[in-house]
């Protein structure tokens, strides 16, 4: 990665994971990133239920009997004295996501290129922030996104659209 | 004792809905079954049949950021059965010094097959696993059966 293409400090804005939805009919989960500083914005991201349940995960802080695949990642880092620093979401082709994970042993930093997914995943077990570029949250796709997420919020707390009488 | 198996291909299991790696020793006598999840089971496919993904799975990324700072993965043990459940350790090389990870045989196996590392399974594992039940369900399966991963 050349040093132009390294994103700035202000030009990141800081996210967290708000909760995690499940698209009905599909194998997909929607990651919904709320902005850290509480302004009004989500950022939802589709990703495989494997990697939705992997985030889920620790996102309710649960403990599984045995290390899932992003606490072995974590587990590498910690053993080798890597230091997780934070993950951005950097970049946006044909609607996919790119995530570089940034980390740093005794001074050296390395970037990582990863899926949003896990860079997430690793982002809440490190624990470290999430960031998106202002170049991501321009060019992001936003039709018709908060209807459709208004809509499914409504079958996730229960309350169906049309009620038999 | 350890003993050197090689990961000879993926089934599907209907009965439990989850897939099962297996195993073999190189002279064949010893055959090892771990069964997975399906995310699971798809990182180890990938990678038995050399298909590269347009993005980096998860244990694409592991090995990453081992490659980051020149860790090596030297070999991975399926240590030990209890409860239905394996456990396995992953040893790094790092800066001259071995590390000895926890893991899950699923993640130790994706590793090795990307780091080109050895996996070797305790003869107890493999002692113990024989013992069972299962091993009679497996001798009834048919060479058709270990195919590519059903996904």
């Amino acid at each position: 990665m050349s040093a132009v293409d390294v994103p700035k400090e202000r030009d990141l804005v800081e996210y967290r994971v708000d909760r995690i939805l499940e698209e009905a009919n599909t194998d997909t989960r929607i990651v919904v990133l709320a902005r850290q500083d509480g302004a009004l914005d989500t950022f939802p991201i589709w990703v495989g239920a494997a990697e939705g349940n992997a985030i889920k995960l620790a996102l309710d802080t649960m403990i599984t009997p045995r290390p899932m695949s992003h606490d072995l990642i974590k587990s590498f880092a910690e053993h080798l004295n890597i230091t997780i620093q934070r993950v951005v979401i950097a970049d946006v082709k044909s609607s996919t996501y790119y995530a570089m994970v940034y980390v740093a042993n005794k001074g050296v930093e390395r970037t990582i290129d990863a899926r949003p997914s896990d860079a997430i995943s690793l982002a809440l077990r490190a624990p470290c922030p999430i960031y998106i570029t202002q170049d991501v949250l321009k060019r992001r796709s936003t039709t018709n996104l908060d209807a459709w997420l208004a809509k499914l919020e409504s079958k996730d707390i229960g309350t169906p659209e049309v009620q038999e009488t | 004792m350890i003993t050197q198996m090689q990961v000879k291909g993926l089934m599907f299991d209907p009965y439990n809905n989850a897939y099962i790696v297996v195993l073999r020793d190189e002279e064949h006598s010893d055959m090892l079954p771990i069964w997975v999840g399906k995310s699971e089971a798809g990182a180890i496919s990938m990678s038995l049949e050399n298909v590269t993904p347009p993005r980096p799975m998860t244990h694409d990324f592991m090995k990453s950021l081992l490659d980051a700072y020149n860790a090596k993965v030297i070999s991975v043990v399926i240590t030990d059965l209890s409860e239905h459940t394996y456990f396995a350790k992953i040893h790094l090389m790092y800066e001259d010094s071995e590390y000895t990870v926890d893991a899950r045989p699923s993640d130790a196996i994706a590793l090795a097959l990307r780091s080109n590392a050895p996996v070797f399974a305790n003869d107890s594992v493999i002692t113990k696993q024989s013992s069972e039940e299962l091993e009679q369900w497996l001798e009834n399966l048919k060479p058709e059966d270990f195919g590519k991963l059903d996904s």
